[in-house]
């Protein structure tokens, strides 16, 4: 049996248990699998939206949240997750800052709530979500960074912005970091060439 | 109350459950419930059979979301992923039910007459079309396999065809699939309404 064949079966499900613990096996070892992996179960769970969805009798969302409601309370977690801020800021200072310190109008100030929430899970991976945050201007994109205490900042990925956007940091947010985001030009820049638009201490 | 985190994205709401925020659990439910339900009763042909899938996949995203690595996956991928791995685990337990699957392969719920939420209905003739643009082998493979439950070894024996063949069937259905998905046209909206 040759592993590697292995992958579009393995996302459609259509492994014997076998089959599945050794591809799972495998998997930790192969950069090419994971790859190809997340492409095809892409493509797999595409098929889930293929068949028909009537309405599940609503007992079954109350069922569902009455039964995680008990796990809660006999549950601890087992990996950490560390809320370092869930930071809102409101139209008027959102905008000013935008404004002054990028140029960047927002469409209609003053009903505009932006808010930035980053989380940083175990390991120092962080997430950034952003919403009500407009799209970065043509030519423009938002850039996150990562700023260690006493340290230049590194560049920590790219984002369009839009009503709704998240981002997973690259690289991890040691304790007492900086996060923030600039506008930058498209492509990015190895170091921020704007003031932050927000930012905020892990 | 019920739509507070109406404005999060799933990554962030995976991030809120797995802070044990029930109101996060219950906001995915509402995004994708509905779409793991009518998968899990096509591959069990049952609701109470479906039900037990759903709930257990919605209480394995609760239980596992401090795991869940927004960079290797989307969590709509994972989250109908798990539904689709507990309704597969139950079908294959329920050995009975499936020989009456194999045996005649109609939708388990008439297309007409459903009362589908209009954008899901786009999303499944969405996914209906890319499937339509298959050759019939590789089709039939993908859906015996995700739709059937059918194991790689079960689809060999059952289309009289050997193994190597069944798993490029499979992979090259789900490689073009993926292409059709790309291109404009065939393009598949990954985000739920809210």
């Amino acid at each position: 049996m040759d592993v590697h064949d292995l992958t579009a079966a393995y996302a459609l499900d259509a492994l014997s248990p076998q089959e599945t613990e050794a591809y799972e096996q495998h998997l930790g070892q192969c950069e090419r699998c994971r790859e190809e992996l997340a492409g095809l179960s892409e493509a797999a769970t595409a098929l889930a939206y293929g068949a028909v969805a009537p309405a599940p009798p609503p007992r079954l969302r109350t069922s569902i949240l009455d039964a995680a409601r008990e796990e809660r309370t006999n549950v601890v977690p087992l990996r950490r997750s560390r809320w370092v801020e869930r930071g809102s800021m409101l139209a008027a200072a959102a905008v000013a800052c935008v404004a002054v310190g990028l140029g960047v109008s927002l469409s209609q100030p003053g009903q505009q709530i932006v808010t930035a929430t980053l989380s940083v899970g175990s390991g120092g991976k962080a997430m950034l979500s952003t919403s009500g945050l407009g799209a970065a201007p043509r030519g423009k994109t938002y850039e996150a960074w990562i700023i260690p205490a006493g340290r230049q900042p590194r560049p920590a990925g790219l984002f369009r912005g839009g009503p709704d956007s998240s981002l997973a940091l690259r690289g991890s947010v040691p304790r007492n970091a900086v996060v923030a985001v600039t506008v930058e030009p498209t492509g990015g820049s190895s170091a921020p060439t704007t003031s932050p638009i927000f930012s905020t201490h892990a | 109350m019920a739509r507070q985190h109406a404005h999060l994205s799933d990554e962030a709401l995976v991030l809120l459950a797995a802070r044990s925020e029930e109101s996060a659990l219950a906001e995915l439910y509402d995004r994708y419930g509905r779409t793991a339900y009518g998968l899990a009763l096509r591959i069990l042909r049952d609701p109470a059979l479906a039900e037990d899938a759903v709930q257990e996949a919605f209480l394995a995203v609760w239980r596992t979301a401090s795991r869940f690595v927004p960079e290797k996956a989307k969590a709509s991928t994972w989250i109908l992923t798990l539904a689709h791995r507990r309704a597969v685990d139950i079908v294959r337990r329920e050995q009975r039910r499936r020989a009456d699957t194999l045996e005649n392969a109609p939708e388990p719920v008439a297309e007409e007459g459903v009362d589908e939420d209009a954008f899901l209905r786009l999303q499944r003739e969405r996914v209906q079309s890319v499937l339509r643009h298959l050759p019939d082998a590789q089709r039939e493979a993908l859906e015996l396999a995700y739709y059937g439950g059918l194991s790689q070894s079960e689809l060999a024996e059952r289309l009289g065809q050997p193994l190597g063949t069944i798993k490029s069937r499979m992979f090259s259905g789900l490689a073009r699939m993926r292409e059709l998905m790309e291109e404009p046209g065939t393009e598949m909206s990954w985000t739920s309404t809210t």
